[in-house]
């Protein structure tokens, strides 16, 4: 090993090892299985030396040195467990306690705490402290030293041993200012500063971290002992990014959701919605038998007699009307083995390719083969964004997004000194970090993205052939139209042109605004334009995000009306066959329903009377439906149309996988079992399947091979070509002027989030972000009401004033059943508008 | 013979002699139950909960009692008052599985709870012997147990 040069050898408790340059003596003994106790230390921060319990003794040096702030050295000779070492850990530790309260029994880390477990393990029995113990009060009247510093987090600061490792993470990692360490010795604590909280999405980690008791959250708090429950390992059921998560149960109950660390994806770190999430499932008012409607009713039913009816029903449309006849949605938040067995029982059952499960998309081009899905089949993975020396994040709002790739991003730029540009219609908290946050004009993207193509092309920037060519095609074709349009200076355009070209290895993210766009493919044939003008293809990663947990999956496994030829290729290789009727999207499935040529519909897990970008249209097209048969979690607008109404069973109920953004599919365990009578979705679809006599599987074994098969990627590589982009004004209706955006609230992406109590604890209500300036000019305040109304619909919404919209834009939320702001939405419009009045008496 | 005077003449009058004597003696039977006997210190009957002199319960529902007890006959809820403090919200001890060990007692860090004196709780339903919070505060005896004495000093050396 000598021979390599950046190799160093050292000698650890007599072992010999070789480890990089530039390694600790910490992770240079824990890779050869020596344990040095820690608390300040984290694999993912800075080394910060501030609890010296990890000790060691290094020959020639004066003093006991800390391992994890020290870097190995050629022929050092390390002892972990020499009787100084045993000494010194032993005062680091009676230090600790000297004003440490005697709290265990109360304390929720009893029973996982690192202090805890050292002070057992190093017998600091006695104390030789005489005085009277330092204690942080509250306040004077209360015995209890608790302060809440978020709306989940409570700080008890007498248990604190100042590791800081809350404090930097929320810095370094998470970007958040709202978290400190105040005063000086005895009486520092950690604190926000006055008047603020850590509600950051990233909140529940610094309580995950921290070694001791001092920070707690309150849905473990008070509950129960660690040692009486039990650990599943499971998989984050809500954005595509697929955090790994350890949930903690007890008998029918989950307690708690930590992350479960995999470097390739989320490096130890989860947002809240992922570990509050599990409250989804614990919500009281589940639906746990199914139900029939009975006149204006819906009552109580056997599992026999509702399948039993639907079965007949579906039969009967089958036999007189066709299978086509049949519509069928499923939510991409469950898992692989039902979207597998839905598709498969359209498909096979049903003779229909009538199979959606992209509830919240507006009207999208209905064609296989298109040029988004070109890109959504590119290789993309979360570790390889903080390899790029340049990313561009398209029409995302990541954190509110994708959480968990926002951290990469960040830590690309923080540490690894990446640049990053970000064009959003308005201001993101990515980009806060960006070199140049362009904030376009609402619906300019593909101009602002051919101004861009434009000035690689005028600047000979590029080494693209066609580039000439390919400029006749774009309309705009000048940079300074496209600048016009965009509302970006040309200055910015170019110099955003140069960076793309000077560096070596490029991510490009794009996100929701983008995929749930109708001008999708315009959109993508720019990004293409793009890619192939700067080389990004080959330098590079392009990552077009999917939205739901499984959103990927879903694509893959081919629940979708329109499939590649390779899909139905693959798709005739596991079955057989393959109808040969064109199917229907969704939205197409709405309107038919509305020309009464669609008889029913089948939905499972999708609350479409919220979800759909046009409440007017949908609710006419559910209620011109003969037949509605619904399957959820809870009652929801949609199950109360219906007319039979399933239980279904959650993520932490049954086994099964999710297939995240980067294609990577993760199995995860039932924590619990079914709630009530509800089942999984794949269990309620294949006992319908029975009642045709054709069952879709005996065990689910049989149906591994078939989703694995389809989860292959495809070997056959892309070829791209150029593309027309050609940027169309919409027409509006000067009544309605404030364009409006509708997206995901930070902690409530996913549906359902609203039963999780500690979710609703961070907002519990939808409301109207306005721009400070659009505020004064309305004069109203935070909290005024004010009525949003549309071309379609109106709604009254609080006002919000926002720091993050400085254009004309106003933003409100999905996913808040009071508020259905979809009612505003039109499905053909690609931006929606409105105009707003203040509500008299607020 | 010599047996003949062993048992007859010498051991006989020497039983009735040791009867005779007891005669005179007071009785050592008690008239249960309207008499009963003084336990000893470390008696290990009906279990009871403490309080703190202003009234509110020792016990913080930490658990420990619930680990250390081998017949698992302890369930408790923990929750939390209105102060922010914890408490047991459910505390329940199934007297027909508890074999009266008394590790309870001495792995309650809080000194909440104690095994009494008392023995006389036969009952002919099985769900009574499921004793709650509120029954075991309720027998707590006015007298301080000497017990405590014992339990602080075995702390002090260990
Ligand atoms: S609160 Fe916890 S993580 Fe933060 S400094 Fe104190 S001990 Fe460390
Ligand atoms: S919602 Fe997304 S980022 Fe959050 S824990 Fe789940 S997978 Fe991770
Ligand atoms: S006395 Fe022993 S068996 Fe009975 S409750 Fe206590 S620990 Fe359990
Ligand atoms: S009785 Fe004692 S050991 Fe048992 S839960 Fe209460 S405080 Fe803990
Ligand atoms: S872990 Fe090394 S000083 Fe804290």
């Amino acid at each position: 090993m000598s021979d390599d040069s950046n190799n160093i050898n050292l000698t650890i408790d007599g072992q010999q090892v070789s480890v990089p340059r530039g390694t600790t003596v910490l992770e240079a003994a824990r890779s050869i299985r020596i344990d040095i106790p820690t608390f300040c230390w984290h694999p993912k921060l800075k080394p910060a030396g501030s609890c010296r319990i990890c000790y060691v003794e290094i020959e020639k040096a004066r003093t006991l040195m800390v391992s994890c702030a020290t870097d190995v050295a050629p022929d050092m000779v390390v002892h972990t467990a020499s009787e100084k070492v045993l000494q010194g850990r032993k005062a680091v530790l009676e230090f600790m306690l000297m004003n440490h309260p005697l709290d265990c029994p109360t304390c929720d880390k009893g029973g996982e705490c690192d202090l805890q477990n050292l002070t057992f393990k190093h017998g600091v029995d006695d104390s030789r402290f005489d005085f009277k113990k330092y204690r942080h009060i509250r306040d004077k009247n209360s015995t209890f030293d608790d302060l809440r510093i978020g709306s989940e987090i409570i700080r008890n600061q007498n248990r604190c041993i100042l590791c800081y490792k809350c404090v930097r993470a929320n810095k370094d990692i998470f970007g958040e200012q709202d978290l400190g360490a105040y005063q000086r010795g005895n009486i520092t604590e950690i604190n926000t500063p006055p008047g603020e909280q850590v509600d950051s999405l990233y909140s529940g980690n610094l309580v995950e971290i921290c070694p001791v008791g001092a920070l707690t959250n309150t849905d473990w708090r008070y509950k129960i002992r660690v040692w009486n429950t039990q650990t599943v390992d499971s998989v984050c059921s809500y954005c595509a990014d697929g955090c790994n998560l350890t949930l903690w149960k007890d008998k029918q109950k989950i307690y708690r959701a930590t992350s479960r660390r995999n470097d390739n994806i989320d490096e130890g770190w989860i947002c809240d919605v992922g570990r509050y999430g599990y409250q989804v499932p614990m919500a009281e008012d589940r639906l746990t038998t199914p139900l029939i409607k009975k006149g204006d009713s819906q009552v109580p039913a056997t599992w026999e007699e509702a399948l039993g009816l639907i079965s007949e029903k579906f039969k009967k449309i089958k036999d007189e009307r066709g299978g086509v006849c049949i519509g069928g949605l499923i939510s991409p938040n469950l898992d692989s083995l039902s979207l597998h067995t839905f598709s498969k029982f359209f498909r096979m059952v049903l003779n229909s390719n009538n199979v959606d499960f992209r509830a919240g998309y507006k009207m999208l081009p209905e064609k296989a083969d298109d040029l988004y899905s070109k890109l959504t089949s590119l290789p993309f993975k979360i570790s390889d964004i903080e390899k790029s020396d340049l990313i561009l994040v398209l029409d995302s709002d990541l954190t509110k997004e994708h959480p968990i790739v926002n951290l990469r991003v960040r830590k690309a730029v923080t540490q690894k000194n990446a640049s990053l540009f970000a064009l959003n219609p308005i201001t993101t908290q990515t980009g806060g970090i960006a070199t140049d946050e362009m904030v376009y004009n609402i619906g300019t993207l593909h101009a602002l993205l051919n101004g861009l193509c434009i000035s690689l092309i005028d600047q000979n920037l590029t080494q693209y052939e066609n580039a000439r060519d390919l400029k006749n095609k774009l309309s705009p074709n000048t940079i300074e139209e496209a600048s016009r349009i965009s509302g970006i200076d040309v200055a910015r355009i170019n110099s955003l042109a140069k960076a793309i070209t000077e560096v070596k290895n490029i991510s490009l993210i794009a996100g929701e605004l983008l995929t749930s766009s109708i001008n999708r493919e315009q959109l993508s044939g720019a990004i293409i334009n793009l890619c192939l003008l700067a080389g990004i293809f080959d330098k590079g990663q392009v990552g077009v995000l999917s939205q739901a947990a499984n959103s990927k999956g879903a694509e893959k496994l081919a629940v979708m009306p329109h499939l590649s030829e390779r899909s139905i290729l693959k798709i005739k290789q596991i079955w057989d066959k393959y109808p040969d009727n064109d199917g229907l999207a969704l939205d197409q499935m709405i309107r038919s329903s509305i020309k009464e040529e669609l008889d029913s519909m089948f939905i499972i897990g999708s609350n479409l009377m919220l979800e759909y970008p046009d409440g007017a249209v949908v609710k006419e097209g559910l209620e011109k439906l003969d037949f509605l048969v619904v399957a959820d979690i809870c009652e929801t607008e949609t199950t109360q149309i219906a007319d039979v109404v399933l239980p279904l069973s959650t993520w932490v109920e049954y086994d099964s996988s999710f297939v995240n953004l980067e294609s990577v599919e993760q199995k995860f365990k039932a924590a619990i079992k079914p709630v009530g009578f509800s089942l999984p979705a794949y269990q309620i679809i294949n006992k319908i399947a029975q009642g045709f006599k054709t069952p879709l599987f005996e065990t689910i074994d049989e149906l591994i091979p078939e989703i694995k098969t389809l989860l292959q990627p495809d070997d056959s590589q892309n070829s791209f070509e150029n593309c027309a982009i050609e940027y169309i004004e919409e027409k509006q209706n000067p009544e309605f002027e404030i364009p409006l955006l509708i997206t995901n609230e930070l902690h409530h992406f996913g549906y359902f989030t609203e039963k999780s109590n500690s979710l609703s604890n961070f907002c519990s209500e939808a409301f109207l972000e306005i721009s400070p300036g659009l505020a004064e000019k309305l004069d109203v305040k935070n909290g005024s009401i004010i009525r949003v109304e549309s071309e379609v619909g109106k709604i009254n919404l609080p006002v919000k004033i926002s720091e993050y919209i400085d254009n004309d834009v106003v933003r409100a939320y999905r996913n808040f059943s009071a508020s259905p702001v979809n009612i505003l939405q039109m499905r053909k419009r690609n931006i929606d508008r409105v105009k707003l009045t203040v509500v008299e008496g607020t | 013979m010599f047996d003949f005077v062993k048992t007859v003449l010498i051991a006989l009058p020497k039983g009735f002699y040791t009867t005779f004597k007891h005669l005179f003696k007071k009785p050592v039977t008690l008239q249960y139950p309207k008499e009963k006997m003084p336990m000893a210190p470390r008696y290990r009957g009906l279990h009871y909960l403490e309080k703190y002199e202003d009234g509110s319960e020792r016990c913080v529902c930490c658990g420990l009692c619930a680990s250390a007890c081998p017949a698992d006959a302890i369930y408790m809820e923990p929750a939390e008052n209105e102060k922010g403090e914890r408490y047991s919200e459910v505390y329940e001890i199934n007297l027909l599985r508890c074999i009266y060990c008394g590790f309870c007692e001495e792995a309650c860090p809080e000194e909440a709870i104690f095994l009494g004196h008392e023995y006389e709780f036969s009952n002919d339903s099985r769900d009574a012997f499921i004793y709650t919070k509120g029954q075991m505060l309720a027998n707590r005896p006015t007298k301080e147990k000497p017990f405590k004495k014992i339990i602080r000093k075995v702390r002090r050396i260990f």
